[in-house]
């Protein structure tokens, strides 16, 4: 809890809530954008519309979101070379565990304005939809859970390596990828760790060649989904761990 | 002086593995997009010009001007560690060398993955079996996209100047590029820097004119890198540095 509390006295003067809320007022100006002038039937569709444009525009946004926030947190001590003397003070584990409770936290908080955003925007917005509780309350849990995951991965090469080009490329490269596979059968998709915000939606989207109409509709949760994106976060997260406390400094 | 502050920043990049990232990213949307492109062959009737949208579609709106800004940042990162400031500003070179070799390097690095790019569509259209001839508005396009692409470099190189962290310019490069999609939609795409590369490389109408007159492209983007150079000129010229 000290080192936890620690973190977040280290961030305290460099804003980085900042830079995650601008990129979080972007995503919400283009909700807004994306959802003016809504017609009769778009609005009975209102909430499971935004549910799944939410998840496509979190695969480009979040892993950005989730980069930028790993590369700040621990660029600070790349800056310093406050490495020695901090591990002087405390385990190696307990420093690395610390920043990734205090980084998932910002991720949690972006999650829950997500959600926020919804609510406010399906009631300013007057969508005639009923309101999906539990559908929103597992959109709060997947894309909470799908960014920690990349957010664990990206820790991984900001603790790594100190030139935080690295990190940051790879936070492009994925997001690119995940965006793509979007497009691409669902056995590749799961392959891909940037995609789950779109493996594991709750929306299917059905398009009708003949008639060109697009219809949404919600679909079971996908267990099998959830189970292999734990794997990969336990994975992640215990081999970024051991790399991180066995590296010389 | 030019030349020598030149050769510096060469120097400061040599072994540096920045470009793969330049080489890398545009093989993703060529691999994918292709991809994509086989797939839906029967919505997608335009041939090169259905290939050309997408592999530069999303490619130019979300990833390239993050890319740009991963570039930029890290060529100040030097200067923004181990007190290289004080250094830099002592040197007997005047601060408009100063900027302008960083911006000759990031240009340089556009137009090398403009011509990446070029090759990559080429190769993935004949692996596609696309039988008719290559368009003849591709070297268009490529040339246009790398104006676009180093206004981008000008506008993050002054960002980079002045924000010292390495990921905000980037957030800065992404969040421009999402907020151009909707500069585009209202006609505004010559008056936002960000627009530019998508709009020289006609990401969304490949065959047919640019969405804005050529003159408001070149008044754009000349008037970018204008204000952007003059902007870090003075701040360069009267700010302190500071350190770190």
């Amino acid at each position: 809890m000290r080192a936890i509390l620690l973190e977040f006295r280290k961030i305290r003067g460099r804003k980085i809530w900042v830079t995650i809320a601008a990129l979080f007022g972007v995503q919400c100006l283009w909700g807004m954008w994306a959802f003016r002038d809504m017609s009769a039937k778009e609005l009975s569709q209102g909430y499971i519309q935004c549910l799944y444009r939410f998840s496509v525009f979190n695969t480009i946004m979040m892993p950005m979101i989730a980069a930028i926030t790993a590369s700040r947190i621990c660029d600070l001590e790349h800056k310093g070379q406050t490495f020695k003397l901090l591990l002087t003070a405390m385990p190696a584990g307990v420093l690395y565990d610390a920043k990734f409770i205090c980084a998932s936290l910002h991720m949690a908080a972006v999650g829950a304005a997500q959600a926020i955003f919804i609510i406010v925007m399906g009631k300013a917005a007057g969508f005639t939809e009923p309101f999906p509780l539990d559908h929103l309350f597992y959109y709060l849990i997947t894309t909470t859970f799908v960014t920690v995951t990349i957010l664990a991965l990206q820790q991984v090469f900001s603790l790594l390596f100190s030139n935080q080009m690295v990190p940051l490329v790879i936070g492009i490269t994925g997001s690119f990828a995940g965006l793509f596979s979007l497009f691409l059968p669902p056995g590749i998709q799961k392959g891909v760790l940037w995609s789950y915000y779109g493996v594991l939606t709750q929306v299917k989207m059905n398009w009708d060649s003949e008639t060109k109409i697009v219809d949404l509709q919600y679909i079971p949760v996908d267990w099998s989904g959830y189970l292999l994106l734990a794997g990969a976060f336990a994975a992640i997260y215990l081999t970024g761990r051991w790399c991180f406390t066995r590296k010389e400094r | 002086m030019l030349w020598n502050v030149l050769r510096g920043e060469q120097m400061k990049l040599k072994r540096s593995p920045v470009w793969l990232a330049f080489f890398i990213l545009p093989i993703l949307p060529a691999f994918m997009g292709t991809f994509n492109y086989l797939q839906n062959i029967e919505i997608l009737q335009d041939e090169w010009y259905s290939l050309w949208t997408q592999h530069t579609l999303f490619t130019c709106y979300f990833f390239l001007p993050a890319t740009i800004g991963v570039y930029c940042s890290y060529l100040f990162r030097l200067e923004h560690t181990n007190h290289n400031w004080n250094c830099v500003m002592t040197l007997p070179a005047p601060v408009l060398h100063l900027y302008l070799s960083k911006l000759i390097m990031a240009s340089v690095m556009v137009i090398l993955t403009q011509v990446w790019v070029g090759v990559l569509f080429i190769v993935s259209g004949k692996l596609s079996g696309l039988v008719g001839p290559v368009p003849p508005e591709l070297f268009e396009w490529l040339i246009y996209g790398a104006m676009g692409g180093i206004v981008i470099c000008g506008v993050q190189l002054c960002i980079s100047l002045i924000i010292r962290s390495f990921a905000v310019p980037v957030g800065i490069a992404m969040a421009g590029g999402i907020l151009g999609i909707a500069a585009l939609s209202k006609g505004m795409g010559a008056f936002y820097p960000y627009t530019l590369l998508s709009l020289g490389m006609r990401a969304n109408s490949p065959g047919g004119p640019m969405a804005c007159s050529l003159g408001q492209f070149l008044a754009g983007s000349l008037s970018y890198l204008v204000v952007s150079t003059a902007a870090a000129i003075i701040w360069l010229s009267n700010r302190d540095v500071a350190a770190e």
